[in-house]
């Protein structure tokens, strides 16, 4: 998959701001196609529906956070080698080694900047080829 | 009973001589002396009186001559042996000088002697028969009368009694006459009897007086021993004093501290304890006393303070620092308590007993979880709006939603430069907490310095474009390989060239320098702003240090720049400091040790 252009991301968050920014920065300046999921548990359907190139998790989120749906994706096989960002505020080295070990693709921190997301997707995805 | 003990002082010899040897021989030599002379006065007495009753006697025409010769010398010698005793008495050292004196006293009693012997040969022949008889009983009582007077020397008896006996035995066995030459056979039997006899009485003085020094001797080894033992007594009375006074003083320690102080056998129970352990446990002292603190301070389900690692501990012998614990009030409220235990050896290695001092800590833990809880929180839910403040304003400047022109892409940016700086603020104040905390780690590698500065030249251009200032290169940045982190190294630099830029004045340049000196490398960023002030110098990386805060208002920073990038300089073995500039401004520097003095011999 990496040697085709990033085009479809899901995106993992609760609050529904940064939904926005996050959307409208990687459709009107990274010209991607995203699909935004408010409810974690309920990530794993829409990913599958969607199929998207690499998705887009968040950390901090109730019921179930970031790392947590990261395990239950890995134990989907047909999701295993699909990639995944996190984008978090409050990463602690070892948190952040912690993360690349699970296997995610990136670790990306917030605040981030809407002008450069698309961008920095794009290296990490090209990373992975 | 005698005379030594009538002048004791130089009979006297120091205590240690006297305790190596119980008998020392010119010692009992000088009381034998001194027993000998203090018969003298008596002797001398007894010999005028007698002299003068056989000067009486013997007195008649044809041998007038001769009796008064002889009472002549009987006084001459008296007076001879009166002196001697008179120099005896008068002498300083008799101790050292007995042998001196015993000699003299042998001459004198032979002298005295042979007076007598000279009056029994001259006077015997040439009298009448009963003055004959007289003479022989004057003789033998004379004689005789000399064995008490020198029991404390026989030879000096022998000398004495052989002088009278000698000469008048002589005459006897001479005299022709069968009776006298029978005499003369028996009185030198009579003579060897004495002696014998003085001998014997010889005898029982020496052992006397060697019993005499025997006792002595013991009397004062007592005497010392008493004294020592007094002395002993009131060192003893004065140490108890001593420790009675630091006890109070111990106890008194314990009992107005603060913290808690309880004493514990080596089984964990509870010996003592002081007001402030009651006051946190809410035990009084006499409820606790005796029990197992082990079983009665803590929770069932405390998980530190074990038997088993108690007895780890007593095995140990170890004090222990700041162990922390849940305790069990009496009134059934768990607390939070750290402890510290110092167990009592004695000399052989036993364990006497265990201070253990303890504080309340709920309230300190409290304080740490509600810091953790708000740092986590400034972490999180300040970074979360901000997020999408930052957001929504600069996609609105990217031109993402279309053009915005005059007031409000003036506002906007506005907006995003102080949601930016808020941002910042909360970045270091997290960033400080986190070095203060010892939990902040680096990620050190080994990188190019030089490449690192130009990097940071780039990155800070449009910043110092803001306040018209330019940014540039002095000199030659030679290649310069360090170990450090080089995300933290960026925030020092940024940090530098922010803050020269912020002071420079409008149209002026930041100047950035690169020099190698033994094994460090410095980077220095020279700004012609108005300098440090005096008053300011010693502050300069202290946190929310900043000279004047409306700087800060006008062009922004949170004053916690520095007190950071100091920490991490030396985190990362380095250290900043400044220094003013020739011609105006400052000049900020850090310097770090050089990984390799170049980096162009390996390229």
């Amino acid at each position: 998959m990496p040697d085709t252009p990033l085009n479809k991301v899901c995106y993992v968050e609760d609050d529904e701001d940064i939904q926005r920014i996050v959307r409208m920065s990687l459709e009107r300046i990274g010209k991607m196609q995203v699909e935004i999921v408010a409810d974690p548990t309920a990530a794993i359907d829409a990913i599958l529906a969607f199929q998207p190139d690499l998705v887009l998790l968040d950390w901090m989120m109730p019921i179930l956070d970031g790392p947590a749906l990261f395990r239950r994706m890995r134990e989907r096989p047909e999701l295993r080698s699909l990639p995944v960002v996190f984008i978090t505020a409050k990463a602690s080295q070892r948190e952040l080694d912690e993360l690349r070990k699970m296997g995610a693709a990136g670790v990306l921190s917030k605040p981030f900047s809407p002008k450069d997301l698309p961008e920095q997707l794009r290296t990490i995805w090209r990373a992975l080829a | 009973m005698i005379p030594s003990s009538a002048a004791p002082s130089p009979a006297v010899p120091a205590r240690g001589a006297d305790a190596r040897d119980s008998a020392d021989p010119r010692r009992v030599l000088a009381d034998r002396v001194e027993q000998l002379y203090s018969q003298m006065p008596l002797g001398i007495v007894a010999t005028l009186a007698i002299g003068g009753i056989a000067t009486y006697e013997l007195w008649d025409q044809r041998t007038r001559e001769l009796v008064l010769f002889w009472w002549g010398l009987v006084l001459l010698i008296a007076a001879a042996r009166a002196a001697l005793y008179l120099g005896y008495r008068s002498s300083k050292d008799k101790l050292a000088e007995a042998g001196q004196w015993l000699r003299w006293l042998g001459i004198s009693a032979l002298a005295n002697g042979v007076n007598w012997g000279f009056a029994g040969a001259v006077f015997f022949p040439s009298h009448t028969d009963e003055q004959q008889v007289f003479l022989a009983f004057l003789l033998a009582g004379i004689a005789s009368a000399g064995i008490p007077t020198y029991a404390a020397s026989w030879p000096m008896f022998a000398i004495y009694a052989g002088a009278i006996v000698l000469p008048f035995t002589y005459v006897l066995a001479t005299f022709g006459n069968r009776l006298f030459s029978e005499i003369a056979l028996l009185v030198p039997l009579f003579y060897l009897t004495n002696v014998g006899i003085a001998y014997r009485l010889n005898q029982v003085f020496y052992s006397g007086y060697r019993l005499r020094h025997a006792y002595n001797r013991l009397t004062k080894d007592y005497s010392a021993l008493n004294t020592q033992l007094e002395q002993q007594i009131e060192d003893l009375l004065e140490a108890r004093q001593e420790v009675e006074a630091s006890g109070r003083k111990l106890a008194l320690f314990a009992e107005r501290a603060p913290i808690s102080v309880i004493e514990l056998d080596p089984n964990s129970t509870i010996l003592e304890m002081n007001p402030a352990a009651e006051h946190m446990l809410g035990y009084p002292a006499f409820e606790l006393i005796g029990r197992s603190a082990l079983h009665s301070l803590f929770p069932p389900d405390e998980n530190t303070l074990t038997p088993a690692w108690w007895a780890g501990f007593v095995a140990d012998k170890a004090p222990v620092a700041r162990v922390r614990a849940r305790c069990l009030r009496r009134d059934g409220l768990e607390i939070s308590c750290e402890f510290t235990l110092t167990p009592l050896v004695n000399d052989t290695g036993d364990l006497l007993s265990i201070i253990v001092q303890c504080q309340d800590i709920t309230q300190q833990l409290e304080a740490e979880r509600l810091k953790k809880e708000f740092t986590s929180t400034l972490s999180h839910e300040l970074r979360t709006p901000l997020t999408s403040i930052i957001g929504a304003l600069q996609l609105i400047e990217s031109g993402a939603t279309g053009e915005v022109n005059g007031e409000i892409a003036e506002l906007v940016s506005v907006a995003a430069r102080n949601a930016q700086r808020l941002l910042d603020l909360i970045n270091d104040i997290l960033d400080i907490d986190k070095i203060e905390s010892g939990k902040f780690t680096l990620a050190p590698e080994d990188l190019a310095l030089d490449e690192l500065v130009r990097e940071s030249l780039i990155l800070n251009k449009s910043f110092a474009e803001r306040f018209n200032v330019g940014l540039q290169v002095r000199g030659e940045l030679g290649a310069a390989l360090v170990h450090a982190d080089r995300k933290r190294l960026m925030q020092v630099l940024t940090n530098l060239l922010s803050n020269a830029a912020k002071f420079s004045p409008v149209q002026s340049t930041v100047e950035v320098r690169m020099q190698q000196a033994s094994g460090t490398v410095r980077v220095e960023v020279s700004d012609r702003g108005p300098g440090i002030p005096e008053n300011f110098r010693d502050r300069m990386f202290m946190r929310f240090a900043q000279a004047d805060s409306t700087v800060t208002r006008q062009k922004g920073g949170t004053g916690l720049g520095l007190a950071i990038s100091k920490r991490l300089v030396e985190m990362m073995g380095g250290r900043i400091g400044f220094e003013d500039r020739d011609g105006g401004g400052s000049t900020f520097y850090f310097e770090l040790p050089l990984r390799r003095l170049t980096l162009a011999a390996t390229k």
